[in-house]
């Protein structure tokens, strides 16, 4: 699987309710040493209930200039949420199922 | 010494190289129907281009990332795509009128037709991308180019009505034989002629090509904000000839013979050779700069290797599309398409494809992991973002105007 087939995929909760669409997915550098880094890992999906588009780097705290743009982007993206990958119950070619009782983590990365 | 030097070579090129086919047919079409009262538009244009080529330098400088690399990443594979195909769509046609320039200025200088000096015009070209290093080439091309100063010498020698011509730029309107669409629509050509987008990609390129790094920002932003206004002085001075002669006899810009008619009423045959070289020097610079842009474009859109810091066989698919840009573009201007009429439809097509280029630029300039401490200033957001919105008006507005206007006939 590549990561454009994921990208805009509906994500559906453990009712079928439609919460939004796949906007980003988070990784982290905690796998085995490489040669420059340590192997990557999903960590988890970002779900944006209004909008499939990525948030363009608007995504982390500190940036927030120019003003005008970062405050569309942030309010295109509403509501958006991280679900980490153990709360994925099923992933289908354009839908991703949710576990029940998921847990709705803040999108926005911390610096 | 030395330093004061680079300095004055800097603002030299960047004044020769600010114009192209583009600027010179679109300021000479708007002059001989416009007069002056379209200035300001030059002067909004400039100042864009200042400020979007100097963030994306800024950019290249401090991360070692070309514009369209920034592109790429910030807008993702899909519309990183789109953009591409418009950006690279634009830019070879750019290549393909830039070329036709070079030889309608051959032929006015040799009477031998323009179409026969296509495969020679072309041949340069690429022999000057193969062989000579990058600062020799924008060195010489942006000197040779300030020749086009003769027409600035030409409109002090026809000596114009310097009131009327003030008064045509400070209070400007549409002329009673012009429609406010058409005059609109030469608003947008402009500033997309201006504004074009190959100039930042060859801009921020640059900076990779020449190893900036945060020290030269000083040197670009001198660059950038002394000679590319005084470029812009000289595409003023070409709508300004046009105005004084063309304009009073109704005389209509539809080849370069009339661009350059105005320079002949005034400084005669010395002037002409001076513009015909001005002319030479600058499309052939500005073919350079757009096909150099095209294989930059798609280099760092794929993530190619590129660069002519790099031998050839380093960059061999940066080589080879460059290769078949140049075999592709020449062969349309073959069949006999109109070189002039091309430049026209090339810089309306600029304007549209402007929103996308600019965008990602002014992102990825505010953000701190890229730029440390270099992040745009709160000032150059607040401006930035004007023109955003501009440039958003002039590409949304650039169809619609271009087919009620009949493309400004």
């Amino acid at each position: 699987m590549i990561l454009s087939n994921l990208l805009g995929s509906e994500v559906r909760d453990a009712e079928g309710r439609k919460v939004g669409h796949i906007a980003d997915v988070r990784f982290v550098l905690d796998g085995p040493p490489g040669q420059l880094l340590a192997a990557a890992r999903l960590h988890g999906l970002i779900v944006s209930p209004h909008s499939a588009a990525s948030f363009l780097g608007y995504e982390r705290y500190n940036v927030t200039q120019p003003w005008p743009l970062a405050q569309l982007l942030r309010w295109r993206h509403r509501g958006s949420f991280l679900v980490l990958w153990e709360d994925v119950a099923r992933m289908d070619s354009g839908i991703v199922d949710l576990r029940q009782n998921y847990t709705e983590y803040d999108p926005m990365v911390p610096l | 010494m030395k330093r004061l030097l680079g300095v004055a070579l800097g603002i030299l090129t960047a004044i020769g190289g600010f114009v192209d086919i583009g600027d010179l047919v679109a300021n000479a079409v708007v002059g001989s129907r416009f007069g002056l009262s379209l200035v300001w538009v030059v002067a909004v244009g400039v100042l864009g281009i200042c400020l979007f080529a100097n963030m994306s330098g800024r950019v290249a400088a401090v991360s070692n990332r070309a514009t369209f690399e920034v592109i790429r990443e910030r807008l993702g594979a899909r519309a990183g795509l789109a953009n591409l195909g418009a950006s690279f769509f634009i830019n070879l046609m750019t290549v393909i009128a830039e070329i036709g320039g070079i030889c309608l200025a051959l032929q006015l200088a040799s009477s031998v037709s323009y179409l026969l000096w296509v495969p020679v015009a072309t041949a340069a070209v690429w022999l000057v991308i193969w062989r000579v290093r990058f600062s020799i080439m924008e060195n010489v091309a942006g000197l040779l180019g300030l020749s086009l100063i003769v027409f600035a010498v030409a409109l002090f020698l026809l000596q114009p009505d310097w009131g009327s011509l003030a008064g045509q730029a400070l209070a400007p309107h549409v002329p009673e034989s012009e429609t406010p669409a058409t005059y609109w629509f030469y608003a947008v050509a402009l500033f997309g002629a201006a504004m074009t987008p190959y100039e930042v990609f060859f801009f921020s390129s640059g900076a990779v090509e020449e190893g900036w790094t945060a020290k030269d920002l000083v040197l670009s932003r001198i660059n950038v904000f002394v000679g590319f206004p005084l470029g812009g002085f000289l595409s003023v001075a070409i709508a300004g000839t046009a105005a004084v002669v063309l304009l009073p006899a109704g005389i209509e810009v539809s080849s370069l013979s009339e661009v350059v008619l105005p320079v002949v009423a005034g400084g005669g045959k010395i002037a002409l050779a001076f513009a015909l070289v001005g002319i030479v020097a600058a499309t052939f610079g500005a073919a350079l700069e757009t096909t150099l842009s095209s294989g930059y474009t798609l280099a760092q859109f794929f993530g190619w290797s590129w660069g002519k810091f790099r031998r050839p066989a380093q960059a061999a698919r940066f080589h080879l599309a460059m290769i078949i840009c140049l075999l592709a573009g020449p062969s349309l201007l073959a069949t006999g398409v109109d070189p002039i009429l091309l430049t026209e439809y090339s810089v309306v097509f600029s304007a549209i494809a402007l929103p996308l280029t600019y965008l990602p630029i002014l992102i990825v300039a505010n953000d701190q992991q890229y730029m440390g401490k270099h992040v745009n200033p709160r000032a150059v957001n607040i401006l930035a973002t004007i023109y955003l919105v501009i440039i958003l008006a002039a590409s949304l507005s650039a169809i619609p105007l271009m087919i009620m206007t009949g493309a400004g006939s």
